[in-house]
């Protein structure tokens, strides 16, 4: 089976899970079920331009790592306003809200891409190294923030979602992290890869094992909290 | 408790509270009433003596206190608006009523002796030998007579119903001859033939009552801050128990955030004053349904809240 294809399911699974588990649950879910969904849209349209006419658009392309930083920027959101309430025990706003703002950002966002040049293959490369930054370090950042929304919600019946939560961020700091890697020290490029080929190798192997277990991880982290939350 | 024969009812059994006694004395007064008041109080017996519309005195005995004149009709006017007396109104003879009186501020020599124990004949004897004015109070728990002597002589009889000194002793001694009868020998101070002050014509019975009428208010004040203070108390400590029953039921549901969670609920939803009802916990249980979805799923959240309706019925009773 095509390993890009099995990430791809695993990511539509991933995406249908969190997506309805956004809708049946407590408001602060909102945020970080939309945002581990907005994943699913950020890895479909790359992976969708050899097949789908007008995906390789530049603008598409652009627009497919710009929502993937939308998504780790909203669920980061969401890891806050509950660690807020894991310490305050105050929650604020509604579910439609949440909706309308990641929805309004993306259009904004869209909005900009079509009122600039088209973006080359340069731009295109640097958008991706913003977006696999961001996951880079708000990965760190959540891993520590869900750690201690744990202490804080230990022995509740939730708890152990949150453990998982970390392994998620785990994965995809691996995921993304390769990425960036390869982006960075330019390994994407051909004549590098024969220069350095086992760390282009082990990046790869990286990525592709993180996408992998974080598509499988996310699926399985929000079924395991919807089992939690019966 | 002051032994008194009951004399010739004129009213029986009113409660004086619902009197207003300056006024019901000064008609008394007015009338040119001979007689006396009994005042039954759970504090004390009280007796006002009228004679021929003169209050010529005033007794109120409690158990380790005697008040007289104008110290007793104050006392008598607090204990009637305390709402613990009863009154009875008994007509008697001018001479009685002044016997009565003489009786009343006398000395006691003997008191409480078993009548069958004593040698009745003897104790005449001496009476007449010492010349002692006064008088024998001959009662068991239902019946009274008194037999007043003057120099050691027999002067006459009072029993219940009368209203002179009788002649006749059957009535009178029909009360020795009952079982568990007692005596007292009482020793009047040569009070005979004298003419007694009008205690009214020198008290202010009006301002008497005020002073009376406030220091009962002003104690029923005190009386409903205390029960509300000791209300407010029960109430707080029947809310701190339900607090710590929800509070120790959410965490044991839902973790150490339970807890904090039903703290935060009852800090914001419950009254912090007054007595807690099942209303009072409605939005109670919203507010920690609420926090409680984003650790618990509804199966969880409902059996914790089915716990919670279920004791916190303990507390509200």
């Amino acid at each position: 089976m095509d390993f890009n294809l099995l990430q791809l399911i695993l990511w539509l699974i991933a995406g249908a899970v969190s997506f309805y588990f956004s809708l049946g649950n407590a408001r602060v879910w909102t945020s970080i079920a939309v945002g581990f969904f907005l994943i699913l849209i950020g890895e479909v349209i790359p992976r969708a331009i050899p097949f789908l006419p007008g995906a390789n658009i530049p603008q598409v392309t652009a627009m497919a790592y710009i929502v993937g930083t939308i998504a780790i920027l909203v669920m980061s959101h969401g890891f806050q306003e509950y660690y807020v309430f894991s310490r305050t025990l105050e929650l604020e706003g509604n579910k439609l809200y949440v909706y309308l703002s990641t929805l309004a950002v993306i259009v904004a966002s869209l909005v900009f891409i079509l009122i600039n040049i088209t973006p080359d293959e340069g731009i295109l490369r640097t958008i991706r190294i913003v977006e696999n930054t961001n996951w880079v370090f708000l990965s760190l950042i959540n891993i520590d923030l869900i750690r201690k929304i744990y202490l804080n919600v230990q022995d509740s019946p939730i708890s152990k979602g949150f453990i998982a939560f970390i392994f998620v961020f785990v994965c995809i700091f691996l995921w993304k992290g390769s990425d960036l890697y390869v982006l960075v020290y330019n390994l994407d490029d051909v004549a590098n890869q024969q220069l350095f080929p086992f760390r282009y190798q082990l990046s790869v192997i990286c990525s592709n094992i993180g996408n992998l277990l974080a598509g499988l991880s996310v699926g399985g982290t929000f079924l395991y909290l919807a089992r939690l939350l019966r | 408790m002051i032994l008194l024969p009951r004399g010739n009812p004129v009213k029986e059994r009113i409660d004086p509270g619902k009197v207003n006694l300056p006024d019901a004395l000064r008609k008394l007064q007015g009338g040119g009433f001979t007689g006396y008041l009994r005042f039954d109080a759970r504090s004390g017996t009280g007796i006002v003596i009228f004679q021929n519309g003169k209050l010529i005195s005033a007794l109120f005995e409690a158990d380790r206190e005697q008040l007289i004149a104008y110290d007793a009709i104050a006392r008598l006017f607090q204990e009637s608006l305390a709402g613990n007396a009863l009154l009875d109104i008994y007509k008697l003879s001018p001479d009685l009523a002044l016997s009565i009186h003489a009786l009343l501020h006398g000395e006691v020599l003997y008191r409480g002796q078993e009548l069958k124990l004593i040698d009745i004949k003897a104790l005449l004897g001496k009476l007449k030998e010492d010349q002692v004015s006064g008088c024998l109070r001959i009662y068991t728990r239902e019946r009274i007579a008194l037999i007043f002597y003057r120099n050691g002589s027999p002067l006459g009889f009072f029993h219940d119903g009368s209203t002179d000194i009788e002649t006749n002793a059957d009535t009178s001694m029909s009360v020795a001859r009952l079982p568990g009868a007692k005596i007292d020998v009482l020793i009047s101070r040569g009070q005979e033939g004298m003419v007694l002050a009008d205690l009214m014509g020198t008290a202010d019975l009006g301002a008497l009552w005020k002073k009376a009428q406030e220091r009962i208010a002003r104690e029923r004040r005190s009386r409903e801050d205390e029960a509300s203070r000791n209300q407010e108390l029960h109430d707080k400590d029947r809310r701190l128990k339900l607090q710590a029953f929800l509070r120790h039921t959410a965490e044991r549901h839902l973790g150490k955030i339970g807890a904090s969670l039903a703290d935060k609920a009852a800090e914001k939803t419950l009254p912090q004053t007054g007595g807690l009802t099942e209303t009072d916990l409605v939005p109670y249980f919203e507010n920690l349904a609420k926090g409680a979805k984003l650790v618990a799923g509804p199966s969880a959240i409902n059996t914790m809240l089915e716990e919670m309706k279920k004791g916190a019925k303990g507390f509200l009773k």
